[in-house]
């Protein structure tokens, strides 16, 4: 299988070494981040929007470079992929979206379809031409997220929830060994939200899947995941298990602003 | 495999037989049309025309492009406008009542199919038969063209405007009607200011294409760019063609900028 | 448009608060007056006289009389250059609907980063929108003779001008977040194109290619006048010799023709979007 050679061993880690992403115009979305991921984790990054919480997660796939630092992913060095080596990295690093971005007018096998294209020859991928394996494979997926009766239903006949878990399908018919969302459920109602982290939930235990969540819902991420990371201004202010969060550490994270007393409001 | 999974496989919508059938098929239209093409190779003399003609158009005649008698091109292109501008008024004028009959929900289907119908015919006529036609009462020049743009217009007109009838939102008329109004007070405040807007740039977008043409219609005799176009062009005069070339297209890209502009102007107010 | 609406005194008005609000002058009467002045330009520029047109009048509905009831045994003689006239659309569009879309791309902002040849292509599409095709019929006649040569290289020319336009504005607004996610599962930017924007774009652009085609056939009709093929030739022919009942068939199968594509164009469309 493509890009398996790039994940070999164990403990597939994600390391951030004293990390620092400066934008053009002065403004420093990251700042020194010391950070280490094993494999099969499920981490919750909390904090306010602009705090960084994007840019850490898109660095590790490198949707944003970093400046300064070295961030590896089981040894490889994120800055020096590009182009090929880069795309065989991303093979294996699933990326769920906020507002879902699928292919709204095509079926729903088709848009899992998609996460396969990279393996394909051009033309094959240009007249629709996935293999028997590929279309099982994708259907397996949709059943793992719940939805294989939708299978042959147009995208955007969808509610919401079942968009996003069609999302996810798409991450893991790629077969990834991590799986990044920024903000999954922040389009979603608080029942939907609640079943797409349970979706997380699942696969992370069911693949020993690195799970790596941006969320401004701290009641979801508290009662999802194993570890929360706190970010305020680019910079990890709490690093440690769910459970070790206590009112002071939201305190700190969300530095007493009104959104962080809505989301107290609901731990 | 799980059960569930391979029956949503034999599932699948057979879509494969039916695209190769449609990619097939245009295939063969394409052969088959292409069946009716003589390609007699370029023309004798015709590179030389291609190369006269960008030589007419880098050099076009001068006193032509400038002058100021009727012959000149700017008296051609306000010629050219004329025409365009009273036969989209008449046409748009026109169109008004026809349109309002041939809207469903408007109309009884019976009526508006039969005005369908007749719109149907009008636009299938080329513009050159009715500029033909007109040409008996009008004689030749500019007036049988406003008269045969009027009447080419009506088609197109009427089209956009049943559109944005049949797009009229009911509820400001419903509103207006709790409100107590009388059928005329529903049409001047309920109905008008929907439409009218709607009226002005679909006028303003014929206008446009009524200047295009005006200019083809000098081909048939009925004034504008088009006659002065042809006699220079079977004269082979060169330079000439260039510069009524060049005027025509100066003259469609100042109208259609302008359009675009007023109509974006309408549109967001 | 706010410097017109000042120029004129605005009304006031006292409300009963003692506020007062200030009505900008409406802008109609002005553009009436305006508009009276050009209408009278042009009746005296194009010699418009509608003492004329109601006394001539009955020579237009005279030749309309004469044309029907068509003379149907002339039928024979249309259908090869009916034939012709779809023909001629048909390929013009096709070929002009295809080298469309690579144009389109290199024309299209969100693609095409280098913006000297996105400029210099969409400069060189709008002229080629200006020129009317029954004059790039005109001059094709004269480079490559008389024939439904010319008449065809007139249409792909205009539906090329037409379709790349629309397409690239279309690119424009696409959505680039299912872009954004091919990317990041690894895929090159053309995979990515292929598999996130394309299905965005085909349900348009196909529907669209099937509404120019119905606007070709009948600009293929017209085309015959100059001489580039099809029925506009058998038409003027008609006219001209006098043979009414002659033309009034033609044009009655043109209609018939127009008609049945139409309607099927109108029904793939609406399964298309």
């Amino acid at each position: 299988m493509h890009g398996l050679y790039l994940f070999q061993g164990e403990n597939k880690v994600i390391k951030f070494e004293n990390v620092s992403k400066t934008y053009p115009g002065g403004v420093q979305a990251l700042k020194n981040v010391e950070l280490e991921i094993e494999q099969g984790e499920f981490v919750a990054i909390i904090g306010l929007s602009g705090a960084g919480k994007s840019t850490l997660i898109r660095a590790i796939n490198k949707m944003h470079g970093i400046t300064e630092g070295t961030l590896t992913v089981n040894g490889l060095v994120v800055n020096d992929l590009k182009g090929k080596s880069l795309r065989k990295f991303r093979r294996n690093i699933g990326m769920v979206f906020q507002s879902f971005n699928l292919v709204s007018r095509t079926t729903v096998i088709k848009n899992v379809l998609a996460s396969r294209v990279p393996d394909m020859p051009l033309w094959k991928s240009l007249l629709g031409l996935y293999s028997k394996t590929d279309k099982i494979k994708a259907l397996e997926s949709l059943d793992q997220v719940g939805i294989l009766d939708k299978a042959y239903v147009r995208a955007d006949k969808l509610s919401g929830g079942q968009m996003q878990r069609v999302a996810v399908a798409r991450t893991l018919a790629q077969d990834p060994k991590i799986i990044l969302a920024d903000e999954p459920v922040a389009s979603l109602d608080p029942v939907t939200a609640r079943q797409v982290m349970g979706d997380f939930r699942r696969i992370n235990k069911d693949f020993n899947m690195t799970i790596i969540i941006n969320i401004h819902h701290v009641d979801l991420a508290l009662d999802y995941a194993d570890r929360v990371i706190g970010i305020k201004a680019g910079e990890i202010v709490y690093d440690g298990p769910a459970s070790g969060v206590t009112r002071n550490t939201l305190n700190e994270i969300y530095g007493g602003s009104t959104e962080y007393e809505r989301e107290i409001g609901e731990a | 495999m799980k059960d569930n999974i391979r029956k949503t496989f034999e599932a699948q919508p057979k879509t494969l037989v039916r695209n190769v059938l449609i990619a097939l098929f245009l295939i063969f239209l394409m052969y088959w049309s292409s069946t009716a093409i003589e390609y007699a190779g370029i023309h004798q003399g015709g590179t030389n025309v291609a190369r006269n003609i960008m030589r007419g158009l880098i050099n076009p005649d001068r006193n032509l492009l400038f002058s100021t008698t009727a012959q000149g091109v700017p008296y051609l292109i306000l010629e050219t406008m004329a025409i365009a501008l009273l036969g989209t008024l008449i046409g748009a004028i026109l169109a008004i009542p026809v349109s309002f009959l041939a809207s469903r929900n408007l109309m009884p289907k019976v009526i508006s199919g039969f005005t369908m119908l007749f719109l149907a015919a009008v636009r299938t006529f080329p513009a050159f038969v009715y500029g033909l036609m007109f040409i008996r009462v009008a004689g030749p020049g500019p007036f049988a063209g406003v008269l045969t743009l009027a009447l080419t217009s009506i088609g197109m007109i009427s089209k956009l405007y049943i559109e944005s009838i049949e797009d009229l939102d009911r509820g400001i008329i419903e509103s207006l009607d709790a409100a107590g109004c009388n059928t005329l007070e529903k049409v001047r405040y309920g109905i008008l200011p929907q439409l009218m807007t709607n009226f002005l740039s679909t006028t303003i977008y014929r206008f446009e294409i009524n200047v295009k043409n005006a200019s083809i219609l000098g081909l048939v005799g009925a004034g504008g760019l088009g006659a002065p176009l042809l006699f220079a062009m079977s004269a082979y005069r060169w330079s000439e063609v260039g510069a009524i070339l060049i005027g025509l297209v100066v003259l469609v890209l100042i109208v259609e900028q302008a359009s675009s502009m007023i109509r974006t102007k309408l549109a967001r107010g | 448009m706010s410097f017109f609406k000042n120029l004129f005194a605005q009304k006031e008005i006292t409300l009963s608060n003692g506020k007062v609000v200030k009505q900008p002058r409406s802008i109609v009467p002005i553009v009436l007056i305006i508009l009276g002045f050009f209408v009278y330009i042009s009746v005296e520029i194009t010699g418009f006289d509608m003492q004329v047109l109601i006394r001539r009048q009955r020579f237009f509905f005279d030749i309309l009389k004469a044309m029907f009831p068509p003379r149907w045994d002339f039928a024979s003689d249309v259908w090869q250059p009916l034939f012709d006239t779809i023909k001629m659309s048909l390929l013009g569009s096709i070929i002009g609907a295809v080298a469309a879309v690579p144009f389109a791309v290199l024309a299209s902002q969100n693609v095409n980063q280098n913006s000297i040849l996105r400029n210099i292509i969409r400069v060189v599409f709008s002229i080629l929108r200006t020129l009317p095709t029954l004059i790039i019929a005109l001059i094709a006649t004269y480079i490559f003779g008389i024939g439904t040569f010319a008449g065809t290289l007139a249409i792909t020319i205009f539906t090329f001008a037409i379709i790349t336009k629309m397409l690239f504005e279309q690119i424009e607004t696409v959505e680039m977040g299912p872009f954004e996610a091919m990317e990041s599962l690894g895929a090159t930017k053309t995979q990515a194109f292929i598999a996130a924007i394309i299905p965005q774009l085909l349900p348009t652009y196909l529907a669209f290619c099937l509404y120019c085609f119905e606007i070709n056939v009948r600009y293929a009709a017209i085309l015959g006048y100059v001489g580039a093929g099809g029925i506009g030739l058998l038409l003027d022919e008609k006219l001209a010799w006098r043979e009414y009942s002659r033309a009034g068939m033609v044009l009655f199968m043109l209609f018939v023709t127009v008609v049945i594509i139409e309607s099927m164009s109108r029904y793939f469309r609406k399964r298309l979007t």
